[in-house]
């Protein structure tokens, strides 16, 4: 099956661009959090854990003053109950990063849909939100090691980065020593100017080095491996600010309606959601769509052959429980 | 002719109180139980540790200027690493188990890999959750986060009558917390020679750590610091 033929929704193209933006901001706040130029950094370098709910929601159960910045976090949440989790979807850079890994291995799409499909498995990352919380309650905050933009953030600063920054700084040392060519054409014409503007906007000339960030950042790489296996492992099985996200969206006024006369039953929705949600699902049985689990990325309107797949605000039918 | 009751904003709302029409999460009441006593068993186990006391200490623990007390510390640390990353030095790094396994990756200062810029206080300012207030540049200059000390066996003008004075020279406080005390001593040869041997005044010195970042014996220096004195926390004081 051809994919690349496969025409791609504006909405998609649309959630690509804002993923892509929120990601490059991620970043961009990251290489501002320095000292710039004196005693300031370069902005609001704590923007996204002001955004995120589970930190606010950790501080608070803690008995601790709350920050009030971390309030803007009730924004994400009071979005979350009409639109559900539509910040994993269109915003986090943990789970864009996640989405880009899972799209690095394709296959078929037999092969994509056993990595596609809706495990109960998916329930423990609502187990680990409420053993975190109940743990922060009585006095211990382990938050930190697996909130999205902590996790993100400490692997960037402490691994990602430094490794980054020292490889660089290496490589093109050498290319400077060795200088290989062929007559005049030598390889520093180019890699100078390169090396000038990375030094300008990207690396740092003081090479951070940090205990713990091999392990740090084995953690972050086997986590972006998962992806691999299950489509956005991460977001499904364990990650606790789309559970907290998931609970407050389980019952969410924008709704996926299927229609069931014009489905052919291929699948293929199943197939590129990275939810797991059961975007197929008939809408009235027990293994119909999960709004608590579904990202609202759109991906199975986009890909459905017959458009039987609409996204719509409605409530659940009284008929059902 | 369309009821008002057909509103789906209005029939939304009234499904979050008519239980069995809202989708459900059903987790299991066992297992929702099973986590929430994982969370609370872990607590508990933690709180199996000396240094949960509060009246024991760990002398490597050295939290960034402005940190709260070490309870709430590691009640709002959340372990982003924003401070690691701003600290123009390099000092701050991710725990190991100086605070136990739960204090793992929060920030402690180590001052082999640099030390606290006295005109800095960029962590307290990035700081999500104020585990590190964000203090006014005076404030934090008064802020003591440990306190150094001499080791005689190893600084040069004490253990091999050679001169020396970088420490004394790096002190950045307005009136310096580490002083020189003249003394002719005997080196190697039998002469009788003059060195500027370091004393540190606990009253002056906030614990920077430039001394023992820039002393020349530099895999175990001379002058250390450690979290004694820190203004944070009241029990781990040395002067009374």
């Amino acid at each position: 099956m051809a994919r690349s033929t496969r025409k791609v929704s504006a909405i998609v193209w649309l959630r690509r661009c804002i993923q892509t933006l929120c990601l490059l901001l991620f970043f961009y706040l990251f290489l501002q959090t320095a000292y710039h130029p004196i005693n300031r950094t370069g902005g609001p370098v704590a923007l996204f854990f002001e955004l995120d709910p589970l930190v606010l929601a950790a501080t608070w159960l803690a008995g601790a003053p709350v920050p009030l910045t971390l309030l803007f976090s009730l924004g994400t949440l009071g979005v979350s109950i009409f639109f559900g989790r539509w910040f994993c979807g269109w915003v986090c850079p943990l789970g864009t990063l996640h989405q880009m890994m899972t799209q690095v291995r394709g296959g078929t799409t037999a092969s994509r849909l056993n990595r596609a499909v809706y495990s109960p498995r998916q329930r423990w990352k609502y187990l680990v939100l409420i053993g975190l919380l109940a743990g922060t309650l009585t006095g211990l905050n382990l938050i930190g090691w697996v909130d999205p933009f902590s996790l993100l953030y400490r692997s960037l600063a402490t691994a990602i980065f430094p490794a980054f920054n020292l490889g660089s700084h290496a490589l093109f040392a050498w290319l400077y020593e060795s200088d290989p060519g062929l007559g005049s054409m030598r390889v520093t014409r180019v890699s100078e100017p390169v090396y000038e503007v990375l030094r300008r906007y990207l690396l740092v000339e003081g090479r951070p080095q940090y205990y713990w960030g091999i392990l740090i950042g084995l953690v972050f790489g086997g986590i972006l491996v998962l992806n691999l296996w299950r489509h956005r492992f991460w977001c499904r099985y364990i990650c606790p600010l789309g559970a907290l996200l998931g609970l407050a969206g389980k019952n969410p006024l924008l709704r996926l309606k299927k229609d069931q006369e014009a489905c052919n039953d291929c699948r293929l929705c199943v197939a590129v959601c990275p939810a797991g949600a059961n975007p197929d699902g008939p809408s009235d049985r027990s293994d119909a769509w999960k709004p608590a689990e579904c990202f609202f990325c759109w991906n199975c309107e986009s890909v459905c052959p017959k458009q039987a797949i609409s996204f719509e605000f409605a409530v659940p039918s009284r008929e059902h429980s | 002719m369309k009821k008002w009751s057909d509103n789906v904003m209005w029939r939304w709302l009234l499904s979050f109180f008519r239980p069995g029409k809202g989708p459900r999460i059903n987790l299991g009441r066992r297992n929702v139980l099973t986590a929430g006593a994982l969370g609370v068993g872990a607590a508990c186990l933690c709180r199996v540790h000396p240094q949960a006391s509060g009246r024991v200490f760990n002398p490597a623990l050295i939290r960034p200027p402005g940190a709260v007390d070490e309870q709430e510390f590691l009640s709002r640390c959340i372990r982003c690493g924003e401070c690691m990353k701003v600290c123009p030095t390099n000092a701050i790094q991710p725990a190991g188990l100086e605070a136990g396994i739960k204090g793992m990756w929060t920030p402690v200062l180590n001052m082999n890999v640099g030390y606290c810029e006295f005109d800095c206080t960029l962590c307290g300012q990035v700081c999500p959750t104020d585990a590190i207030r964000e203090l006014p540049l005076e404030e934090k200059q008064k802020i003591k986060i440990g306190q150094s000390f001499v080791d005689k066996n190893r600084c040069l003008p004490y253990a091999s009558a050679r001169p020396c004075i970088v420490c004394e020279e790096h002190c950045p406080t307005p009136t310096k917390a580490i002083w020189v005390e003249e003394i002719e001593v005997t080196n190697a040869s039998g002469q009788k020679v003059l060195v500027q041997q370091p004393h540190v005044d606990p009253e002056l010195c906030v614990g920077c750590g430039i001394c023992q970042n820039k002393c020349p014996i530099k895999d175990q220096s001379g002058i250390y610091v450690t979290s004694v004195g820190e203004t944070r926390n009241s029990e781990n004081q040395m002067l009374l």
